[in-house]
């Protein structure tokens, strides 16, 4: 890619030196891995080969801070927090954005005309072969709390999911469980009894399975899962039968971006149907419009998983997630569920890996 | 001469336009403000509605306001129209208990919530915010400290529900004015059709028809039909009398003309030069009569039917009076009469009038005395003023008229009951004819001497009739 | 005297022919302003009589033309119409005398003496009415060629008559040519009129009084 790119910046320089280009340049802080978006920035610097973009791939809690950086502000922000970026959108962070792609967007994949969900990643659970040779993996999330009841011992240490004070990907999915179904507490209750161990992200979780320390993973993103298991035959990615959540990529054009045109454009190029085309043929991050083709798009999801996928609601309840003392009450209650069956004096185990070191991740 | 100015249609329509300008002006103003109120009606609702759902979710755990903050007041502060929101729980020291922008809740802001629920607008960063704070007290069985819950949202929603409010109110109004406008148009033909009929009436009328008019109008034309109904009327007798006049004066010219045709036809036949002399005399003696005759007549036509507003003028009466006498009596036909001045005021007496008709009415009097009265008669014109009045007067010391004689004196063809002068008797109808005019009052009387006194008597010219 | 008779009625045109010729006239008459144009271009008279109603125009066009060229040969309006308008445009354009129709004979010669010896006056420079002539050069009245010795103002009073000789000299006129602008008693005029009547008696001429009017002298036959 990189190679690509010189070589073109270097075409580019010998055909026309007064091309302004490097006036252009474009910042995007993104929490989104360089590998699986690199053919979606090969495919915009094709189409843009006069702005010169910068991609710098960061944490999602490194890309919140970016934003309120007042001396250098990003052009585009991407972050798949999403109750953080929404957060920021409405502290006034967001620029709107008119043009015909954004304006032929789906309404449910947008707030205010500034921010956007580009992408639609399902939740997934993800088991290592070795599991089903003790027991029927699970389906279903009740399939999940069943195993964990009933196999606790088996399980023990096997067990990986997010955490939720390290990630804000995964303390958002918990939070967005737990508003649809009570439920959702007895699998906490049960994988704190099952020792889960409990990762900042998915790739962590993948190595395990991978690696064998984990047989099982709880709300894995569905996307890099699945470009996972393409390449390690050993784990299996399985989409939730009774409900699975979708988390959309959230991108936003900052208020004070340095280069604004530029940044329009990304955003364009990212809504567009190019953008969507190279989404949903390239990456695994799946093609929120209707009308390009690939082996991953929302559509072709919904046809393989059916109507079971919830998309996370992309409007103002999602600020709630963020609220101090809300959040303060959801880890207290996380912590207390996790521990609920769990030793009383654990050597180790999700207690100590939930040190009450949580500050707000967003500040 | 008339002069057009617009069309009633174009009036009415400048009128109509002119009003509902006006008023359309009061109530779109109306209309918008209006739209306004609904639209913060409407939504100062959700912002009440969020703070209570978000008063749900306090509670106290030893003493301290806990609150997690329902994502349903969220979704409802956000609205539709996916506004911006804020919200903040504070306690009694006005520290955040919960909260998400720094929109700087003043104390003077947290003084007016503690009395009761306030709305506010205020500006964070460029952007306009409606905010909404309560109070909160607790019910229970402890006594808490109030809290205060507040909440707000940007205003796009309000603002796009005002504009679409007026913008309905705006689409109604314009309807209406069409409506109304072609209505109007409508009302405007059936209104003026009368007109019309009547226009048409007139047009097609004969020059010489002044038959009254046959047509039907409403109450607010029968004032204008009437008028054309009596100028009819007044033209009908105005030729008619004309004819009438026309025929009088046509018989008067025709005696004294069948004179002259025996008198010369007689001399005609005779071989006598005493004969033809004689007859020559009396031809030349009717001449001169049947041409005065024929002035006369003018006069009094020229009096009766001029129909061009004459041109009246402030006049020296004294100067006219002078300047009249003088000139008749230079004449051939004032030779044997003594004509004089008496004295007159030194200072100029200025009445209304046209300088034509008041020589004429003044050579008439001088004529007539000359006429009615022997060779040697003294005739003397003069002026008094009155109070109110002047009065031009002529006297002579002939012989004189009967009391019963004066009463008909100014009727065209009357000679005074005298058949043995010259003359028509028209001078005094003349004279009559503008007396009238001058809205002056004419007297003839007997004079002291014995003969006849013609007193005229003109209103002076005051001096709001002065131009 | 040359006379020019612009009239076109043949009846009246006759008359004033008849009328006018035993005065020691010599008059032409002209039916048309055509013809009588080129006559008045073409040679010299001493008064004009013309009517205004011809067929071929208005008379009072032919009477501005004259004026305009500077001639000065008196004219005598005749007419039909005795509005005052069309003599008050007359005498505007420079007619000097009126006459409307009908007329006497007499008045009518009374008139276009008067005209003329205005008009031979204007030539000499000396007034004269009958027996009686004044020289207002070396002011020098006459009578039947005697002298006149007289006083100043009656020799004032005398001019002015003889000024308006044949119609009546307004009292004011003479009042201001004697005693100036000043205030005078009513009789004050009335007592060199009476002084001036003695002078001329026998002469076959007189000063008849107009009460309130004036004074005109005339020929005591009238």
């Amino acid at each position: 890619m990189s190679i690509r790119r010189v070589a073109l910046v270097w075409l580019l320089g010998a055909m026309a030196p007064s091309l302004a280009w490097a006036d252009n340049p474009l910042i995007v802080e993104a929490a989104l891995d360089r590998e699986v978006a690199a053919p979606l920035l090969d495919a915009f610097e094709a189409a843009h080969p006069h702005i010169q973009l910068t991609f710098r791939d960061r944490s999602t809690l490194e890309v919140d801070a970016r934003v309120a950086d007042a001396d250098d502000p990003p052009d585009v922000v991407i972050s798949s927090a999403m109750p953080w970026q929404m957060s920021r959108v409405n502290e006034g962070y967001a620029q709107r954005l008119d043009s015909p792609a954004a304006q032929a967007w789906p309404e449910w994949a947008k707030w205010r005309d500034e921010v956007f969900g580009f992408t639609f990643e399902p939740i997934v659970m993800a088991y290592r072969l070795d599991l089903s040779r003790h027991m029927m993996p699970p389906k279903t999330h009740a399939d999940m709390h069943t195993l964990l009841t009933q196999h606790r011992e088996t399980l023990r240490d096997k067990v990986t999911t997010y955490s939720p004070s390290r990630s804000g990907v995964g303390y958002s999915l918990f939070q967005q469980d737990a508003r649809y179904t009570t439920r959702f507490w007895d699998l906490v209750t049960a994988m704190g009894a099952a020792d889960t161990n409990l990762e900042a992200n998915t790739r962590s979780m993948l190595e395990g399975l991978s690696e064998g320390r984990y047989w099982l993973g709880y709300n894995l993103l569905g996307s890099y899962a699945m470009v996972w298991a393409q390449s390690h035959p050993e784990v299996i990615v399985q989409v939730p039968q009774d409900y699975s959540l979708v988390m959309m990529r959230m991108a936003f054009i900052h208020r004070d971006a340095p280069h604004p045109a530029a940044a329009r454009a990304f955003l364009d190029f990212l809504l567009g149907r190019e953008g969507q085309r190279v989404i949903a043929g390239e990456t695994p991050l799946f093609s929120v419009r209707s009308d390009v083709v690939g082996p991953y798009t929302a559509q072709r999801l919904r046809d393989q998983v059916g109507e079971r996928l919830y998309p996370i609601p992309l409007n103002a309840s999602l600020l709630a997630f963020v609220d101090p003392s809300r959040r303060t009450a959801f880890m207290d209650r996380w912590q207390r569920e996790f521990r609920r069956l769990s030793q009383p004096a654990p050597a180790q185990g999700a207690a100590i890996t939930e040190p009450r070191i949580d500050k707000s991740p967003k500040r | 001469m008339i002069e057009v100015d617009g069309t009633l249609k174009s009036r009415l329509a400048f009128w109509l336009l002119a009003t509902v300008s006006a008023l359309g002006v009061l109530l779109l103003v109306e209309a918008y403000f209006s739209s306004q109120r609904a639209a913060e009606r409407a939504y100062d609702s959700q912002l009440e509605a969020a703070a209570l759902t978000i008063a749900e979710a306090i509670q106290w755990e030893k003493g301290q306001p806990v609150v997690e903050i329902p994502s349903a007041a969220l979704q409802i502060l956000a609205t539709r129209h996916q506004e911006r929101v804020f919200y903040a729980v504070l306690d009694a020291d006005g520290h955040t208990v919960s909260g998400n922008l720094d929109l700087g809740i003043s104390p003077d802001w947290r003084r007016r919530v503690s009395s009761q629920p306030t709305w506010l607008n205020d500006s964070y960063h460029g952007t306009q915010w409606r905010l909404y704070g309560r109070e909160l007290d607790s019910a229970g069985w402890e006594t808490q400290d109030p809290v205060q819950i507040w909440v707000g949202h940007t205003m796009s929603g309000r603002d796009a529900l005002t504009e679409t409010l007026f913008e309905h109110a705006v689409t109604r109004f314009v309807v209406m004015v069409l409506l109304a406008g072609i209505l109007m148009l409508l009302a405007m033909r059936v209104a003026l059709a009368p007109m019309r009929r009547l226009r048409h009436q007139l047009r097609q009328r004969d020059a010489d028809d002044m038959r009254p008019l046959e047509t039907r109008v409403p109450e607010e034309m029968r004032e204008m039909a009437e008028t054309l109904d009596s100028l009819f009327t007044r033209q009908r007798e105005g030729r008619e009398a004309l004819l009438r006049f026309t025929a009088d004066a046509s018989h008067q010219l025709k005696t004294p003309l069948a004179g002259l045709q025996t008198t010369s036809e007689l001399a005609l036949k005779s071989d006598s030069p005493d004969a033809w002399r004689q007859a020559l005399t009396e031809v030349h003696g009717s001449a001169g009569r049947t041409s005065r005759l024929a002035s006369q007549l003018l006069s009094l036509a020229r009096l009766r039917h001029a129909v061009e507003a004459s041109a009246t003028s402030r006049i020296d009466a004294m100067a006219l009076l002078h300047e009249t006498t003088f000139d008749w009596a230079q004449r051939d036909v004032s030779q044997a009469h003594d004509i004089g001045l008496a004295p007159l005021p030194a200072a100029p007496q200025y009445i209304q009038g046209e300088a034509w008709a008041l020589r004429e009415l003044l050579g008439n009097l001088i004529d007539n005395a000359l006429r009615y009265t022997p060779p040697g008669s003294v005739i003397t014109l003069g002026a008094v003023s009155h109070a109110q009045m002047l009065e031009l007067y002529i006297e002579d010391d002939g012989p004189g008229v009967s009391p019963e004689t004066l009463e008909h004196l100014h009727r065209p063809f009357e000679r005074g009951g005298r058949q043995d002068t010259e003359g028509s008797g028209l001078g005094l109808a003349i004279v009559d004819s503008i007396v009238r005019r001058h809205e002056a009052r004419m007297q003839v009387e007997s004079a002291e001497k014995g003969g006849l006194r013609v007193r005229l008597l003109f209103p002076y010219l005051t001096r709001h009739e002065e131009r | 005297m040359r006379l020019l008779v612009i009239e076109d009625d043949p009846l009246i045109a006759r008359s004033l022919e008849q009328a006018l010729t035993p005065l020691g006239n010599t008059v032409d008459v002209f039916t048309h302003h055509a013809q009588a144009r080129e006559a008045l271009q073409s040679g010299q008279f001493d008064l004009v009589l013309l009517d205004l109603g011809l067929p071929d125009g208005n008379g009072l066009t032919l009477l501005a033309e004259l004026r305009q060229r500077g001639d000065t040969t008196p004219v005598l309006i005749l007419t039909a119409r005795d509005g005052i308008d069309a003599r008050v445009e007359g005498l505007d354009l420079g007619a000097d005398d009126y006459l409307a129709k009908p007329f006497s004979l007499a008045e009518l010669e009374a008139r276009v003496r008067a005209l003329l010896r205005r008009s031979q006056q204007r030539a000499d420079n000396r007034l004269t009415f009958g027996p009686l002539a004044f020289d207002a050069a070396s002011g020098v009245a006459t009578l039947n060629e005697q002298v006149l010795d007289l006083p100043r103002r009656e020799l004032l009073l005398l001019e002015g008559l003889l000024l308006h000789a044949g119609s009546i000299t307004p009292r004011e006129t003479l009042e201001n040519r004697l005693f100036g602008f000043g205030d005078v008693g009513p009789n004050a005029l009335e007592v060199y009129i009476s002084r001036l009547r003695k002078r001329l008696d026998g002469s076959g001429l007189r000063i008849r009084t107009f009460r309130g009017l004036g004074y005109r002298l005339e020929e005591a036959s009238l």
